[in-house]
C-alpha cells in the first residue's frame, strides 16, 4: 500500500517555499462549511445539560471549546499545560456525577495521557469525553501534532469507545450521542469551518452503527473521518468514468458495526477499499480486515491509510496529495485497483 | 492533654492495633506481600478513618462522605486492614487477600473492594484524581474532603507536581494529601533513588498547608488532621508523615530490606508474638 507515496528529497539548501505551510482544514473547494461545530453543539446541549463540564489543557481556543468557556464560564474548567493531569482529573469528575468533556489535540491524549485515560479513566469506568483535535493528518506542523496513530491506540484500550466524525453534522450529532451514552468516549474533532457533508444522505449519527451513504455494483469503500467525505467525492466522480462505488461510513471505530460491515463486504464481485486519515497500522482498515477474516468473508481488500511512518512537515493540501488521502489520491487510487 | 483526648488515644491505638494485626493476618496467607508498608502506615490510616474522616461503613457510597484515594495500590493490603476495623469489611474476608475472586487483590482497585474510590497503582494518579474530585465537590457546594495516600517515592512523578500546581490554582482547600514518608522504595532507600527534599519547602513553595509530623506517634497525627480540617486559608493541604517501615514488629522494623517481604513459615508466629509485645496498655 502507499506505493505512491514520494518522500520529499533532502536539500542541501532552502527550497523556495511554494505556499504557506500551515493550512489546518481539510476542506476542499466546492464544499459548504459551518463554523465551530463541536463548540456550538456544546454550548446548545449545555443548556439542558447541568452536569455537562468543559476542560481543556491551554488548547481551549484550538479545540472550539473556547465557544463553552465563553457560554458557560463557571462550568469550563482550564486545566493549563498538563495533559496527564486533565485526564485523570477528568475521572474524578464523572466520579462526582459530571461529565467532562476534555479537549486537547489528538497526539497528546492519545501518546501522552495513554495511561492516564486507561487506568484514570476506562478501567474505572469514568464517564470522561476525551476530544481530539488535529486528527490524522490535518495540520502541517509535523509528527509532534500529527496524530496519525491515534485510533490505534485507544483500540487497544478496553471499555473506551472511538469515534472519528466525518463532517460538521457528525461531530454536532456526535456531541448528544455521547453525552447520552454511559462511559468512557475518545471523538476525534474536526474544528474551524468544517465541510458539511452528510445533510445530502439522509443520515443521522447512531453510536456503534456504520451507515451505507450510497450504493455501488463495482467498489465497496468503507470508511471514517473525513475520508468518508473524500471517498463521497471520489464516488461521484468516478460515476462520470461508469465506476460505481459504494460508501459504508463507519463514526464508530470501536465497537465496530461488524454486521454491517460483513454483510456489505459478503456481496461479491466488489473491490473493499478502507479508507482513513490514519496511519495503516491498527486503524479501521486492520479492523475490518480481522472483521472479515474472523467472519469468513475474503474480498479483494485494499486500505488507503497514511504511511507508517513519521510524515513530513508543510502545507496541508501537498501534504494529503503525497501521502494518499487527497480527493484526488483516491480516484487515482481506485482506479489503478480496478 | 485533657482526659477525653486522652481515652481518645488509647482507643485509637487499641484499634490501631488491631489493624496491624488485620495486615499480618492478610500477608502470611501468602508468606509475603507489603506488610512492612501496611504496618508503617497503619497508625496515618487509623487516625484518618476512625478519628478524622465523615464516613458511612454501610453506606460506602453516601454522599456526604470524605473520600479517601488510595494512591499507592499496593498498600492495597494497609487499606483492607483499615476497612476492615472502620467495618467496611467482615474479618472473615482479610484471608481472601490476594486470592483468586477476591474483592481483595494485591492492588487495589475501586471496582472490587467496598469503600475504594479509585484504581491506584500506577503511581500519580492520586493527587490528579483528587483534583478533580476536589473540583466536582466544589461544583456541587459539598463540605467533603478528599484524602490521598501517596508515598515518597511516589513524588518523583510529575503529574503529582501538575495536580499540585492546579490544587493551588483552584484553592481546593477540600484536598487533604497524605505522604507516607518511609524512606524506602522499590530500588532502595529513596532519598538515594531520588531525592524529593526539601519536601515541606517544595509543596509551600506550591501553595500548600504543610505538616510534617512523626506518622507513628498518634497524638501528633490527631493534631495535624484536625488542623488540616479547620485551617482557615484556602489552600490544599498536605501531611507529611514520617513512618517507620514494619513499626510494630521489631524484627520487621531492623531489617534492611523490606519493600516487599518473605517470610517463612515459622516467622509468622513471632511476628503476632512481636506485635502483641507491644500491644497498648
Amino acid at each position: 500500500m502507499n506505493t505512491n507515496v514520494q518522500e520529499p528529497t533532502v536539500k542541501s539548501s532552502a527550497p523556495a517555499p511554494s505556499m504557506p505551510a500551515i493550512i489546518a482544514s481539510s476542506v476542499d473547494e466546492g464544499h459548504r462549511t459551518k463554523a465551530a461545530p463541536f463548540g456550538h453543539a456544546l454550548v446548545e446541549l449545555g443548556r439542558t445539560r447541568p452536569e455537562i463540564v468543559g476542560m481543556s489543557a491551554d488548547l481551549a481556543k484550538y479545540t472550539d471549546i473556547h465557544i463553552f468557556a465563553q457560554a458557560y464560564p463557571d462550568r469550563f474548567y482550564q486545566m493549563g499545560m498538563s495533559e496527564q493531569l486533565m485526564a485523570t482529573a477528568a475521572g474524578g469528575l464523572a466520579k462526582e456525577g459530571f461529565i467532562p468533556f476534555a479537549t486537547t489535540y489528538a497526539t497528546f491524549a492519545a501518546r501522552r495521557c495513554y495511561d492516564f485515560i486507561s487506568q484514570g479513566v476506562a478501567e474505572q469506568d469514568a464517564n470522561v469525553k476525551f476530544v481530539g483535535g488535529l486528527p490524522g493528518l490535518t495540520t502541517g506542523y509535523g509528527p509532534s501534532h500529527q496524530a496519525t496513530d491515534d485510533l490505534a491506540i485507544f483500540r487497544a484500550m478496553p471499555n473506551i469507545t472511538v469515534i472519528d466524525p466525518c463532517d460538521a453534522l457528525d461531530v454536532e450529532q456526535m456531541v448528544t450521542a455521547v453525552a447520552d451514552h454511559h462511559g468512557p468516549v475518545y471523538m476525534r474533532m474536526l474544528r474551524g469551518a468544517v465541510p458539511l457533508v452528510l445533510d445530502e444522505y439522509n443520515y443521522r449519527f447512531e453510536l456503534g452503527k456504520a451507515a451505507l451513504l450510497r450504493g455501488g455494483r463495482d467498489v465497496l469503500v468503507i470508511s471514517t473521518g473525513f475520508m468518508t467525505m473524500r471517498a463521497l467525492d471520489a464516488a461521484k466522480d468516478l460515476q462520470k468514468d461508469g465506476v460505481d462505488v459504494a460508501v459504508l461510513h463507519v463514526p464508530t471505530v470501536k465497537p465496530l458495526d461488524e454486521v454491517t460491515i460483513l454483510r456489505e463486504a459478503a456481496r461479491t464481485g466488489r473491490l473493499v477499499v478502507v479508507a482513513e486519515n490514519h496511519t495503516i497500522v491498527g486503524g479501521l482498515g486492520e479492523a475490518v480486515a480481522g472483521c472479515l477474516l474472523r467472519g469468513g468473508v475474503a474480498p479483494a481488500f485494499r486500505q488507503i491509510a497514511l504511511p507508517d511512518r513519521f510524515l513530513s512537515a508543510g502545507s496541508l493540501p501537498v501534504l494529503q496529495d503525497r501521502y494518499g488521502i487527497s480527493r484526488k489520491a483516491v480516484i487515482d487510487r481506485i482506479k489503478c485497483w480496478l | 492533654m485533657s482526659e477525653g483526648n486522652l481515652l481518645h488515644n488509647s482507643r485509637l491505638a487499641e484499634r490501631a492495633h488491631r489493624v496491624r494485626h488485620n495486615a499480618i493476618t492478610m500477608a502470611e496467607v501468602h508468606g509475603q506481600g507489603y506488610v512492612a508498608q501496611a504496618l508503617g502506615v497503619a497508625d496515618v490510616l487509623s487516625v484518618a478513618y476512625l478519628h478524622a474522616m465523615r464516613i458511612r461503613p454501610d453506606q460506602p457510597e453516601w454522599e456526604d462522605r470524605d473520600r479517601f484515594l488510595l494512591s499507592v495500590g499496593h498498600y492495597g493490603i494497609a487499606h483492607y486492614a483499615i476497612l476492615t476495623e472502620a467495618g467496611y469489611l467482615p474479618e472473615s474476608e482479610l484471608v481472601t487477600y490476594g486470592c483468586d475472586d477476591s474483592r481483595l487483590p494485591m492492588s487495589g482497585m475501586a471496582s472490587y473492594t467496598p469503600g475504594a474510590e479509585m484504581s491506584g497503582g500506577s503511581i500519580g494518579l492520586g493527587l490528579p484524581m483528587a483534583v478533580g474530585m476536589g473540583l466536582g465537590l466544589k461544583r456541587k457546594k459539598s463540605s467533603s474532603f478528599v484524602y490521598t495516600l501517596m508515598g515518597d517515592g511516589e513524588l518523583a512523578e510529575g503529574p503529582t507536581w501538575e495536580a499540585a500546581i492546579s490544587a493551588s490554582h483552584y484553592k481546593l482547600d477540600n484536598i487533604i494529601a497524605l505522604v507516607d514518608f518511609n524512606k524506602v522504595q522499590a530500588d532502595g532507600p529513596s532519598p538515594t533513588i531520588m531525592s524529593t527534599e526539601p519536601l515541606v519547602a517544595k509543596f509551600e513553595a506550591f501553595g500548600f498547608y504543610v505538616q510534617r509530623v512523626d506518622g507513628n506517634d498518634l497524638p501528633a497525627l490527631v493534631k495535624a488532621f484536625d488542623n488540616a480540617r479547620e485551617h482557615p486559608e484556602p489552600k490544599p493541604r498536605i501531611i507529611i508523615c514520617d513512618t517507620k517501615m514494619g513499626c510494630g514488629v521489631d524484627f520487621l522494623e531492623a531489617r534492611e530490606k523490606n519493600h516487599f517481604i518473605r517470610l517463612e513459615p515459622d516467622e509468622w508466629k513471632r511476628a503476632y508474638e512481636a506485635l502483641e509485645a507491644r500491644r497498648p496498655a
